[in-house]
């Protein structure tokens, strides 16, 4: 029996011809068809959700680490500005003078690179220290200046002979500081297979000039990465009941 | 309704037409390539502005006018350009499925030029090194760009199965230098700085100034009290070029399996007698080798590569290599196919309409050409040469130099002036016969 009379079989010349017909119409159809398409932008409204980094944080990772952070250490020096209110029979309780803060800056030991968020976290601790009006915060300017004029690293101002110089050549500049700021970024990753989740810790660290004590505190954020809507959709269920 | 013969006819003037071709993009930016490379400016921009006159290719036009107006100390145009090219780079980024498959029917010179990998990460960093040869101002963003660029590419080849043939790319080491010395200039954000050094190192460990900078970054500072920093940046020689190549082993390959399925379909196809033409990179970096620089009396040091441009080119092309090659397979099938297709509309098995039929296909496979569009006038190499001096004003003494260590061309002085704890940026171009222009120092 010849392949052309077995029936329900498929001859290869047929299955040529058949393959390669079409394929000029195909190729005319998808020219017809696309077009390239352009880029657009829009406005997003005040309170709307953001983007989710796909593949490093981005600011929902960032803004909550930085508000968390911010507020619990200014509300526990809220308390401690109001407890040292000095009271006088008859006269109006004089709050405490604002104590200067000196924001050296923030340092990135996570496993990613952070890019431009870096200053926008900075300019964020900055702005909302300034309005909490606990205390007063050097203008970054004068940081920097200082910073250079001394050419000490920021990791340097911790040892007591530098702290002491910095802090001599700030006064000099006319901006007498209380306390050294840190804010540090560092993440853990834990693997699962291909997904994997990464928890962002931020630290901001306060530290006395004049005495050395320090408080410390921190937020922290975890965020998982998946490789597949499915492996996504597990992880978000797995959890529950 | 068309007769056999309007539709033979018109198959045949298209074959021609499609044949007529011209000379490719490579060809034609030849003669600026030669005029810029020995130093005349006028004259590559006077070719560049005829090339344009035809109207052809602006974006890679606008980047090699760029490269002159930098090399003629017009750093602020060449900003201006290479922004305009970039963006109209990234205009075409995203595949339009209409210029694909045109190109199924034609061949690649059809799509939009959207810049080969390297292409995009350089003119980022192009624009990073015009703007600090002025005021600086956006050289920060530029070059967070330059990272951000060379990570999405890599990221946007990545395979569903796991597998990314970009992953192997040679990565643009100049983009985390010049974010380095960038945050260095701070005083504060050193962890960033050591990152970036940290990165340099690992993607170019041959630069022997590597290790020196992250040291510093780790532990010490930008300079010493009442010093500043003078970084000297010099692109160096000829940047790679395409050139048109036969694939000859899968020519013959089609060639076989088109007697194979002639003779299974009983019908002749188009023999493919024209081979398949591919774009390869040619490096020919010329005489150039390095930049000595004297400050006083005292030999500074000579500049050092931080970025190899044709040997990145030459490793991303190898990467990408086998899928340039299915595409023109692909490419040649789908012309098979249409030849193969009229015939079957026209009822034809053999005889003189067939062959003439044939032989249109094969005129129309011949009209093919390698697309070597491509950014002509960048460097080979670009190197970098880091200074310390005193806050002042400073006389530099720039001498280009051959590979072997030969003077080339004349050495020239610049003066720049250096800030106490920040950097100055000092640019320069050099060609065969020494420098390109003259030097551009940075205003602080």
């Amino acid at each position: 029996m010849s392949r052309v009379d077995r029936p329900g079989r498929l001859d290869r010349r047929t299955f040529l011809r058949r393959g390669l017909k079409p394929l000029p119409l195909a190729v005319l159809a998808t020219a017809a068809a696309g077009c390239r398409s352009m880029q657009f932008a829009r406005v997003m409204a005040p309170g709307e959700d953001g983007m989710i980094g796909s593949h490093q944080a981005g600011q929902e990772t960032f803004t909550p680490l930085v508000n968390d952070a911010v507020a619990k250490l200014l509300a526990r020096h809220v308390e401690s500005a109001v407890q040292q209110v000095a009271y006088v029979e008859g006269a109006e309780p004089l709050p405490p003078p604002t104590k200067r803060i000196c924001f050296v800056g923030v340092e990135n030991k996570s496993a990613e690179e952070i890019g431009d968020f870096k200053e926008q976290i900075y300019q964020a601790i900055d702005a909302r220290i300034l309005e909490s009006q606990v205390f007063q915060s050097v203008n970054r300017r004068f940081v920097d200046a200082g910073l250079r004029d001394t050419r000490l690293r920021p990791d340097q101002l911790l040892i007591p002979e530098h702290m002491r110089a910095f802090t001599a050549h700030m006064d000099q500049q006319g901006q007498p500081i209380d306390y050294l700021l840190y804010a540090t970024i560092t993440s853990g990753t834990t693997q699962q297979n291909r997904d994997y989740q990464r928890d962002y810790v931020l630290t901001l660290e306060l530290v006395e000039v004049g005495t050395g004590s320090y408080d410390k505190q921190s937020a922290e954020l975890s965020k998982g990465y998946h490789h597949s809507r499915l492996g996504r959709w597990r992880a978000a269920h797995s959890s529950s009941p | 309704m068309i007769s056999r013969a309007g539709l033979l006819r018109g198959c045949c003037i298209a074959a021609a037409l499609f044949a007529s071709g011209c000379a490719t993009h490579m060809v034609r930016l030849q003669p600026v390539r030669t005029a810029f490379q020995r130093g005349d400016i006028t004259e590559a921009d006077r070719l560049i502005d005829h090339e344009i006159e035809t109207g052809s290719e602006d974006n890679l036009l606008l980047l090699d006018r760029a490269m002159v107006a930098l090399a003629d100390g017009r750093p602020a145009d060449a900003e201006r350009m290479l922004r305009q090219a970039r963006d109209g780079l990234d205009r075409v980024e995203e595949e339009s499925q209409a210029e694909t498959a045109w190109s199924m029917l034609a061949d690649d010179q059809v799509r939009a030029y959207a810049g080969e990998d390297y292409e995009k990460v350089l003119v980022r960093a192009m624009l990073a090194l015009t703007n600090l040869a002025q005021d600086g101002d956006d050289a920060e963003a530029y070059s967070l760009q330059v990272i951000d660029a060379q990570r999405r590419i890599v990221a946007a080849a990545a395979q569903p199965d796991g597998t990314n043939p970009k992953a192997a790319y040679q990565q643009v080491a100049l983009a985390p230098y010049l974010r380095g010395i960038l945050r260095e200039e701070t005083h504060r954000d050193y962890d960033d700085a050591a990152r970036n050094f940290r990165l340099v190192t690992a993607w170019q460990p041959d630069f022997r100034q590597g290790p020196f900078h992250l040291a510093r970054a780790t532990g010490g500072t930008h300079s010493r009290p009442g010093h500043g920093v003078v970084h000297v940046f010099a692109l160096v020689g000829h940047g790679p070029f395409k050139a048109e190549a036969e694939e000859v082993p899968t020519s013959t390959s089609l060639l076989i399996a088109d007697q194979i399925l002639s003779t299974q379909l009983r019908s002749t196809l188009p023999p493919t007698i024209a081979p398949i033409k591919l774009p390869r990179i040619v490096a020919a970096p010329g005489a150039a080798g390095t930049v000595q620089v004297g400050v006083g009396d005292w030999a500074a040091g000579q500049t050092e590569t931080i970025t190899s441009v044709s040997q990145m080119a030459i490793r991303q092309q190898e990467a990408m290599l086998p899928w340039q090659l299915a595409r023109a397979v692909a490419r040649r099938t789908v012309k098979k196919g249409t030849v193969f297709g009229v015939k079957q509309g026209l009822g034809m098995q053999d005889g003189l309409p067939s062959v003439a039929l044939d032989l249109a296909g094969v005129a129309w496979e011949a009209s093919e050409a390698a697309d070597t569009r491509c950014w002509s006038l960048l460097p080979d190499r670009i190197q970098v040469l880091r200074l310390e001096l005193p806050a002042g004003t400073h006389t530099l003494a720039l001498r280009p130099l051959a590979h072997d260590g030969q003077p080339l061309g004349e050495p020239v002085a610049r003066s720049v002036t250096v800030c106490d704890g920040r950097n100055s940026y000092l640019l320069a171009r050099v060609g065969d016969a020494g420098f390109i222009g003259g030097p551009i120092a940075s205003s602080p």
